[in-house]
């Protein structure tokens, strides 16, 4: 007889353990309800007066057709109750933005390759600081560059430097380099590769230039064209990029800043 | 027998003390809560803020009106998430040459969760993707689809009810959005309320 008192022994311990259980809450999860009692001594006044001024008609009903009827009161014992208190919504006014349609993304010029430079530190992810040598306040060659994501079937890559605000209204084209084989994956600081054509810049010049005044923003680009515009040697960057946009290729950009004076 | 019952009493123990180790950490996990209850099902809430502007290196892009509509729920106690709409109104840039020619989400849904940091909780949205056509026949980048990508952390006030956006928030959370190969800079204070069952009801998230 005696085993069957060990075994009576074992069942209380594990009843025990159980009790321990449950008091542990065990099972995880959040327990609002635990919750909501603590908040609720915490906050009765909140709560009397949660009650006192009921959830608003719309709220109430929603409730109701979801909740049982004591659910629907439980905001009573709600850690913050009388409703919502955070600022309203305002109203949307004025038209909302045409999203780009699948025609849109086809005929817009898609930002989809990467280019940086590693000729320039890669900060913190902001615009890069373009090095003093890389402006007319140094050597006034061009950085290092390299590029990735060209379309398969690109027919020509050209690079352009620009400024991203315009000035005198219009935009400021720093360099262009067209016809550079689509299978390069990048250039050396201050070198080009042959067979190339290099367009005449806003300062007028057929080369590189970038010289700011104050603190500005400048971006590379690389462009993949679908199909060739072959310009020659001396064209107007201006005017070439204009070509570009309606050819609808791909580009990568790359922002930089300098602070000249 | 004896040894047994024991060996199985101290097993049990040690896994009530397991379970209630358990217990203490999961209700650590924010959940969204409505007059103080977690959740349960899914709600609608919608933000919108009350000002909000995205900075592409040299250029702000601002709308007038900036929407998110989220579909809400809590799993395991921890509160996701699924942004399914970003409506956005009059969108303009601080550039004389440049405009938006057309914004967008894509690709939604994207999914969100609820997360803690340093005692504060945050809403994190995951997969964003943003399109936005610039145009402007002296801009520099006119015609060109840039995308914005990545991960957005804002830091919920359960006293404002409200989503904050910022640099702050970000690199609380570890999220960034990028641009052009270039992390770009979110901000935006998004007041928030139920939209479907919890209307006119406190949202909060623990």
């Amino acid at each position: 007889m005696v085993p069957p008192a060990k075994s009576t022994s074992a069942g209380l311990c594990l009843a025990l353990v159980l009790a321990v259980l449950l008091l542990a809450g065990c099972g995880g999860g959040d327990d609002p309800e635990g919750q909501s009692a603590g908040a609720s001594t915490a906050s009765s006044s909140a709560q009397a007066q949660g009650e006192a001024n009921a959830a608003p008609a719309k709220s109430e009903k929603k409730e109701g057709e979801r909740s049982s009827p004591k659910a629907s009161r439980q905001p009573a014992a709600a850690a913050k109750g009388g409703g919502k208190q955070g600022p309203p919504i305002a109203q949307p006014t004025g038209a909302r933005e045409p999203e780009p349609t699948p025609a849109d993304i086809a005929n817009a010029t898609v930002a989809d390759m990467t280019l940086t430079s590693p000729s320039l530190p890669p900060g913190s992810g902001e615009a890069a600081p373009l090095s003093r040598t890389y402006t007319c306040d140094g050597e006034g060659k061009w950085p290092a560059l390299s590029w990735s994501g060209v379309p398969a079937d690109s027919a020509e890559l050209i690079l352009y430097a620009m400024n991203l605000a315009p000035v005198g209204g219009k935009l400021f084209v720093d360099w262009a380099v067209a016809g550079i084989d689509p299978a390069l994956t990048g250039i050396e600081a201050g070198k080009l590769p042959k067979g190339v054509a290099v367009g005449t810049n806003s300062y007028g010049k057929r080369g590189y230039e970038i010289c700011p005044e104050g603190t500005e923003i400048h971006i590379f680009a690389i462009y993949a064209l679908p199909r060739p515009l072959s310009p020659p040697p001396g064209f107007d960057a201006r005017e070439l990029r204009r070509r570009i946009l309606d050819v609808s290729g791909n580009v990568g950009l790359y922002p930089v800043t300098y602070t000249r004076g | 027998m004896k040894t047994k019952a024991t060996a199985i009493s101290t097993a049990l123990a040690a896994l009530a003390v397991l379970c209630a180790m358990f217990a203490t950490s999961a209700s650590a996990a924010p959940a969204w809560k409505f007059e103080g209850k977690s959740l349960e099902g899914s709600e609608v809430i919608l933000g919108a803020a009350i000002d909000s502007q995205l900075t592409i290196p040299g250029m702000t892009t601002k709308c007038a009106n900036f929407l998110y509509k989220v579909t809400i729920k809590n799993e395991a106690g921890t509160g996701k998430g699924e942004v399914t709409e970003l409506p956005l109104y009059e969108c303009t840039t601080n550039s004389e040459v440049c405009s938006v020619g057309k914004i967008g989400a894509e690709k939604l849904p994207w999914a969100s969760k609820l997360t803690t940091v340093s005692s504060s909780p945050y809403i994190i949205i995951e997969g964003i993707k943003v399109g936005i056509i610039y145009t402007g026949e002296e801009c520099a980048v006119d015609g060109t689809l840039v995308t914005v990508t990545g991960t957005a952390g804002g830091l919920i006030s359960n006293v404002t009810e409200t989503a904050t956006f910022d640099a702050a928030s970000f690199t609380a959370t570890g999220t960034s959005l990028k641009a052009m190969s270039t992390k770009i800079e979110w901000k935006g204070v998004f007041p928030t309320e139920a939209f479907e069952w919890k209307r006119e009801q406190a949202i909060s998230v623990s």
